[in-house]
């Protein structure tokens, strides 16, 4: 498991992935941590099958014990199907997800760490000093579906939106935006329910201030691409890759 | 640990088997219970001259009771089993887990602090052992005491046949509930020998260490 610092004044913002390990059959994911001072936020950190890769990367960085929060977008089984293994990891931690799937998530096994559930309109964590932020990205693409944003670093991440489905040798930032478009296009038609919620969040989105847009899969969008990509999305009809 | 995957789903599988069996064997016992109480009718009906058969009867009426309990009893221990089997699959699958990483990253700066939860996860584990194996002795435990149960029911049925030989009124009726209950305990054996042959079949994969 590859760790890659994409943040680093004051507090780091870790991004890990691109695994050469990682089983063939199963989908490429970034997992991200924010490390404030002695607490460390854990963002969507995967599947089953990469909890013990993960465990380690982050071994190398922080205490387990400062793992004090974690974060899953939604429900998928990539985003947080680890939950039964972290919750013997981190007994005391709290874990911030949508509200409308603590039935759902409970199912993976959770004895010990915390719900801490996000209300539909979304909340804010403290982190030592610095303050996050999740924001609503409700049917993008999941019915209950939170980002997190981070506004000294100026990073979103942000789920599935801006996700392209591609090698683990890919590289971490996209370079040649237009370039980058037939990577995400079928999945953003695909995945994308409503073209409601996508300009609703593309609206919510352009208020903030960003730098980096952080997905779950494929690469990081930065600068200029962020805007670029907003474009491109609001314009993208979703919902209609039917076969 | 994808290569455990489908050994671990057999035994799974087993356990499973076993509480399908006793399914299929809970409508016979009820049966034989019908059987005992027609019997003891049939008994009371004859008057003095049914006294003969009375001891016969009441051991019907007794043994098919106890089938009853001792396959309630199978069945919960059985389905406690495939639970308990479930939990300690899981605790198994976490400690290997945990365990990759003390191996694979023991140069991280802070592999250290892993230690408490690798600790608590592998008592975990022993502990789940640890009640699987006391409930398979409970479940063989069981399943032996229902076997022997079996074996008096095929007794008592031969016993019957000769006494109600010497009784010409009621002979038929109590020829009928005789065979009846010899071949409800001869399918009952079947499913009990069922049974062993997937206990043992979970016990041939523990011993192989899935």
């Amino acid at each position: 498991m590859k760790a890659t610092k994409i943040f680093d004044k004051g507090h780091q913002w870790i991004m890990f992935g691109r695994d050469p390990e990682k089983p063939e059959n199963i989908i490429d994911t970034n997992q991200y941590m924010i490390v404030a001072g002695d607490r460390a936020l854990l963002m969507d950190p995967g599947g089953i099958e990469v909890f013990a890769p993960m465990l380690g990367a982050i071994l190398h960085h922080v205490k387990v014990d400062e793992i004090t929060d974690i974060f899953a977008s939604h429900q998928d089984p990539d985003i947080i199907s680890s939950l039964g293994l972290w919750d013997q990891a981190l007994p005391h931690a709290k874990l911030h997800s949508p509200w409308l799937w603590e039935g759902f998530l409970r199912h993976f096994g959770m004895n010990n760490i915390q719900y801490a559930a996000i209300p539909d309109e979304g909340s804010e964590l403290t982190l030592g000093e610095l303050d996050i932020r999740f924001i609503p990205a409700h049917y993008l693409h999941s019915s209950g579906n939170f980002h997190v944003y981070d506004p000294k670093a100026k990073i979103l991440m942000s789920g599935d939106v801006g996700a392209a489905l591609e090698a683990c040798e890919a590289p971490l930032y996209v370079e040649d935006f237009d370039e980058h478009i037939p990577k995400m296009e079928m999945f953003h038609k695909r995945w994308m329910p409503s073209n409601r919620a996508k300009n609703d969040w593309v609206n919510r989105v352009r208020d903030l201030d960003i730098e980096y847009m952080a997905p779950q899969h494929g690469r990081i969008f930065k600068g200029e691409n962020v805007k670029r990509f907003l474009d491109w999305f609001e314009a993208l009809e979703v919902g209609v890759a039917i076969p | 640990m994808t290569s455990s995957a489908e050994p671990v789903e057999d035994k799974l599988v087993a356990l499973a088997s076993i509480a399908a069996e006793l399914h299929s064997v809970m409508g016979v016992v009820w049966n034989v219970s019908l059987a005992g109480k027609n019997a003891k009718v049939i008994s009371a009906q004859a008057g003095d001259k049914g006294r003969g058969f009375r001891p016969i009867t009441e051991s019907i009426d007794e043994i098919s009771q106890q089938a009853i309990r001792g396959v309630d009893e199978i069945s919960s221990e059985a389905l406690r089993l495939s639970k308990i089997s479930v939990h300690e699959q899981r605790s198994i699958d976490a400690y290997q887990r945990f365990n990759s990483v003390v191996k694979k990253d023991a140069d991280a700066k802070y592999i250290k602090t892993i230690s408490p939860a690798v600790k608590k996860v592998e008592d975990k584990m022993r502990t789940s052992m640890s009640e699987f194996k006391k409930s398979m002795n409970h479940l063989t435990l069981l399943l032996e005491t229902m076997d022997q149960c079996m074996l008096s029911a095929r007794a008592v049925a031969s016993v019957s046949r000769i006494v109600t030989s010497s009784g010409q009124e009621y002979r038929d009726k109590l020829t009928v509930v005789s065979n009846d209950l010899d071949k409800a305990a001869s399918y009952i054996k079947q499913r009990l020998s069922n049974s062993y042959r997937h206990l043992n079949n979970v016990n041939a994969l523990r011993q192989k260490g899935i």
